[in-house]
């Protein structure tokens, strides 16, 4: 019986341990898009992206190149591939609540080209653009699942 | 004839509960016409017999049975019911993971956990209310725009690559 009861206290410890890290792990959406004034065509995925755009810039076209969602670990830098030669890479500063606080790089051909750390609250978007690509501009969509 | 007598009258009250022996009745019922101790004895237990049973009897028929039953069972429905603690404490008993060994152990185990998790819990929240918010921004090749969307639902990062492919409305 007392086997059992350290057993439970172990497991018990071991659970507290295991939620402590998945409570430090932010899941992050990573959207990358060509923005072009080719075409008109909007992917339907997009259609967030194009609402909230759309009052800053005139793009007609949305292109969905990428969409992934990255686990971020404190301090352990993810890198994303976003366009050949360019490369993203985040990394989780600290995580407050509802609000994670994440350094983002993007490079190009190893070095950087932007530096910046954000705040993302769930439901709230940090995008980056700018950098051209094709016919079109990149579109980074970072948001907090 | 005394030891006889003796070995008889041991046999008597039995013999009066109908409680003998074929070969004991026998022996009693042989002994009894020759014994006026004996049979005096068992007349005795007779008149107490009497006695006892005319007033139970009587008893018996005046009481109301069916009445009395209603009543005992009146009064096994309205027993208190047991309080939420006395449950807890009888689920407990029978219960054989809460036994002492392992009741101690879990108290602890919830003690740490609660200990532990608390600070979670409650941690003062350094959240910042509002959008998405830009903390710094470099970038040692392009020059660097923040817009902060009119829904307040998001934060735009914008590199100027060439300032002519960057058209802007605001």
């Amino acid at each position: 019986m007392r086997r059992i009861a350290s057993l439970f206290i172990f497991a018990l410890i071991l659970s507290l341990f295991s939620t402590s890290v998945v409570l430090g792990q932010v899941q992050t959406r990573v959207r990358v898009i060509e923005a072009s004034n080719v075409g008109s065509s909007i992917d339907s995925s997009l259609r967030d992206v194009h609402g909230q755009l759309g009052s800053l810039f005139s793009f007609s076209s949305y292109r969905l190149l990428k969409d992934e969602t990255v686990t971020l670990s404190p301090n352990q830098p993810i890198s994303v591939p976003v366009h050949p030669g360019r490369s993203l890479e985040v990394t989780l500063i600290k995580q407050q609540r509802d609000t994670a606080e994440v350094r983002v790089k993007i490079k190009r051909e190893g070095t950087d080209i932007l530096n910046t750390q954000v705040r993302l609250s769930p439901g709230r978007t940090v995008s980056i653009g700018g950098p051209k690509h094709g016919e079109g501009t990149l579109l980074i969509v970072l948001s907090r699942l | 004839m005394n030891h006889r007598c003796s070995s008889v009258s041991n046999l008597l009250e039995k013999y009066f509960d109908q409680e003998v022996t074929d070969d004991e009745r026998t022996l009693v019922e042989g002994h009894l016409p020759d014994c006026p101790a004996c049979r005096e004895t068992l007349h005795s237990m007779e008149r107490v017999r009497n006695l006892i049973q005319s007033p139970v009897e009587e008893a018996v028929e005046t009481e109301n049975f069916p009445w009395v039953w209603q009543k005992i069972e009146r009064e096994i429905r309205l027993k208190e019911k047991p309080t939420l603690w006395e449950s807890f404490r009888s689920w407990l008993d029978i219960t054989p993971l809460f036994k002492r060994r392992v009741l101690i152990p879990a108290v602890v185990a919830i003690a740490i956990l609660v200990f532990v998790a608390t600070p979670l819990l409650f941690k003062k929240s350094t959240s910042y209310p509002g959008p998405s918010v830009v903390e710094y921004v470099e970038s040692q090749t392009y020059n660097v725009m923040v817009y902060q969307l009119e829904d307040s639902k998001g934060t735009v990062i914008w590199l100027f690559e060439g300032p002519e492919k960057e058209i802007s409305r605001s």
